[in-house]
């Protein structure tokens, strides 16, 4: 008896590892890019010694940041799409939990005399409670309005608030405040590593979580009301609680996102967090990646913020004129923004499972076809 | 009259009667009062420039469109170069010909871009609405960096003075230039403009049926397309018309854009997706409410963030009320 369960057990893994073989060899290089620039840089991951001093400096550790910063999108973007792609609700006020989340965590840290660890706990389950508790609300006053009417619902409810810290007194107004209390372990400037790998496990358990979530019978509710939702409520389904669940989960993700960021971007939290822009750029990145998909929101995200990191100091010259790709950088957005929606509406991910099941078809008709001719030729 | 109708105009009194009470009790003086009345409604006429195209574009083709602030502000920047040009200066001495030289010029600008991307980009599109969205997005950034890069970051301010701005008139003690009632009279004869294009004429007529059911309307063998773009390219010219108007005023700037689109959208789904008349009336009705608590708050407990949230809680309580807005037809 134990040996067959030893061996099904075994089987379920080898299942596992070869049917997720491409995410896992994701992770596997992920974990070990820092170490792999670092060798070739040789600066090594943690830093360099310049002189006398070690310092946090390097190809390795810039790439550390900036790879934090891609996981850090990648969850608000999986968040939205959770919202937007698997359940087809349109938000147009996500930044506002993304906001709630950087907020309450800066808030707890900024209190002085108090064990850093401790505050950094409170801020990191105080600001979900708050993101979910925020987002359960607006879900249950208004979704029960419909498509554009809850879009804009959101949008001005994340926009009064968002106005409201731009003036509002104690926390900086619009330059916000700092905070320079926090655990050591996890400081992107001193152990930039550390910090890599919990944004990275962020992103992972995030994706882990979402996926399991729609493969799950809650999950299979949640598309039903995206592909129709009148059909889903005359099923017998209660739309608006899944409806509710969608948009408290994303929520709340949205709000760990959040702290992350705030930590990363020079412990600094300012009002443009819940600013229409950190709406904006999870729903570019989803719709790049792939609408509804599980890999395209990190993609999207990854896409869209190397190419601004790679773009920003490239200074094209045409003739005598200089042109700073950088300054311009927003018109790229605009652009890809629109060529995007005209050309590759499914997104990258979208367009690729398409092309491949298109292929597959392909192949399949062709092996009926050649059947066919070889019992007609019998 | 449907009982629903009869209900949505009593609220619709009820809040203007309660906001103009309140107003004139808290303000104890009546130049102080006529001055938030008047402020109000000039807000409230700007809100409507900007709204009015979105209202009907939405209406008709079920397009958010996103760009329409941008459309706002280039008509700001467009006016006023036109007032402002040395050579035209020279040329046309008379400052109020050439403000209105400048209005038609915004407008026709307007009108041209926005008929390139209904052309050119919406077209394809109109089998994906949600796309649409994301599209006039897309385009509202593009055009706010064309803007940056023709024009700059400097904002301009109306240097110029002409004779519609600068005069003056006396009411209750207090001092009113010409130009609010002015823009308060474009935007009236704006409202009966396009309420006589849509109820008198073929095209209107062909306008509403298509806001009920543009298929049907395309069944009947009219081209519901071409009235597509023509309203489209309306809506534009409009918006940009409204930049061109509110400039000797808020000047032109790369924030008048976005500051201008969300109030906006959140009058159009105030008044009811769809509805023209429901615009029209939640314009006023969002201005009045946000010069009475601007003027409140600054008399009283000197917060005058209170004002710029005051469209969004306006939208949200009355989106609570009314979940299509106040004229809006369940969808």
């Amino acid at each position: 008896m134990q040996g067959i369960t030893a061996q099904t057990t075994m089987d379920r893994l080898r299942a596992t590892v070869t049917s997720n073989w491409f995410y896992l060899a994701l992770l596997a290089l992920l974990i070990i890019t820092p170490h792999a620039i670092g060798w070739f840089s040789g600066e090594g991951p943690f830093g360099t010694q310049v002189g006398r001093r070690f310092m946090v400096i390097g190809e390795s550790v810039t790439w550390q940041g900036r790879l934090s910063q891609i996981f850090i999108f990648a969850i608000l973007a999986m968040s939205y799409n959770l919202i937007f792609g698997f359940t087809g609700v349109i938000s147009f006020g996500h930044a506002l939990f993304f906001g709630i989340g950087g907020y309450m965590l800066g808030a707890m840290l900024r209190i002085d005399d108090f064990d850093s660890g401790l505050a950094m706990l409170l801020g990191v389950i105080g600001g979900l409670i708050i993101a979910g508790i925020a987002s359960f609300i607006i879900g249950l006053v208004s979704l029960r309005l419909k498509g554009v009417y809850f879009a804009v619902f959101t949008l001005a409810v994340a926009e009064a608030v968002f106005i409201y810290f731009t003036r509002y007194g104690p926390t900086g107004a619009e330059d916000g405040f700092t905070f320079s209390e926090m655990p050591e372990v996890l400081e992107p400037t001193r152990n930039p590593l550390n910090f890599y790998y919990l944004s990275l496990a962020g992103a992972v358990l995030t994706f882990l979580f979402i996926r399991r979530l729609m493969y799950s019978p809650t999950g299979a509710i949640m598309l039903a009301i995206r592909e129709n939702e009148d059909r889903a409520k005359s099923i017998g389904y209660n739309t608006l609680r899944y409806k509710i669940f969608s948009i408290t989960i994303g929520g709340m993700i949205a709000s760990f996102s959040g702290m992350l960021h705030v930590i990363l971007n020079s412990k600094r939290v300012g009002p443009e967090m819940m600013g229409v822009n950190f709406t904006v750029e999870p729903l570019l990145m989803t719709i790049i990646g792939g609408i509804g998909t599980f890999l395209g929101p990190v993609i999207g995200a990854a896409g869209l913020r190397i190419s601004e990191t790679l773009l920003r100091d490239l200074i094209i010259t045409i003739g005598d004129n200089e042109i700073n790709i950088g300054d311009s950088w927003e018109v790229i957005l605009g652009v890809l923004f629109i060529l995007v929606v005209i050309i590759f509406p499914f997104g990258v991910v979208g367009t690729w499972t398409r092309w491949r099941a298109s292929k597959q078809t392909q192949r399949m008709t062709e092996v009926i076809n050649n059947s066919q001719i070889a019992t007609s030729g019998d | 009259m449907t009982e629903e109708r009869r209900m949505t105009l009593l609220i619709v009194a009820g809040l203007t009667a309660g906001l103009l009470g309140f107003s004139f009790i808290t303000t104890g003086d009546l130049g102080d009062f006529a001055i938030t009345v008047m402020s109000g409604l000039f807000q409230g006429m700007l809100l409507f420039l900007v709204a009015s195209g979105l209202s009907i574009v939405f209406g008709l083709m079920d397009i958010l469109n996103l760009a329409q602030g941008a459309f706002f502000m280039l008509g700001a920047y467009v006016g006023y170069e036109i007032h402002h040009a040395p050579g035209l200066m020279d040329a046309i001495p008379d400052a109020n010909i050439r403000f209105v030289l400048s209005l038609i010029g915004a407008g026709a600008v307007g009108a041209v871009i926005g008929w390139m991307l209904e052309r050119v980009m919406l077209r394809p599109l109109y089998v994906r609405p949600l796309f649409q969205l994301v599209l006039t997005f897309g385009v509202a950034l593009v055009m706010l960096e064309g803007i940056k890069l023709v024009w700059g970051v400097r904002p301009r301010n109306w240097a110029d003075t002409f004779s519609v701005l600068e005069s003056s008139f006396t009411l209750f003690g207090q001092r009113f230039t010409l130009y609010r009632p002015f823009v308060i009279l474009v935007g009236v004869a704006l409202i009966f403009s396009i309420a006589l294009l849509l109820n008198r004429t073929r095209i209107g007529i062909i306008i509403r049926a298509g806001v009920e059911d543009a298929e049907m309307v395309e069944a009947l063998g009219i081209n519901v397309r071409a009235v597509f773009t023509l309203v489209f390219t309306l809506g534009s010219a409009v918006a940009a018309l409204g930049g061109g108007v509110a400039a000797p005023f808020l000047g032109a700037s790369l924030e008048l854009g976005n500051a201008f689109l969300l109030a906006a959208i959140a009058v159009v789904v105030l008044g009811g997706l769809g509805s023209y008349e429901g615009t029209a009336i939640a314009s006023v009705l969002v201005g009045l409410s946000v010069a009475v608590v601007a003027k409140f708050t600054t008399q009283y407990i000197n917060q005058p963030v209170w004002a710029s949230i005051t469209p969004m809680i306006v939208l949200v309580l009355i989106l609570l009320i009314r979940p299509s807005g106040l004229f809006g037809k369940e969808r």
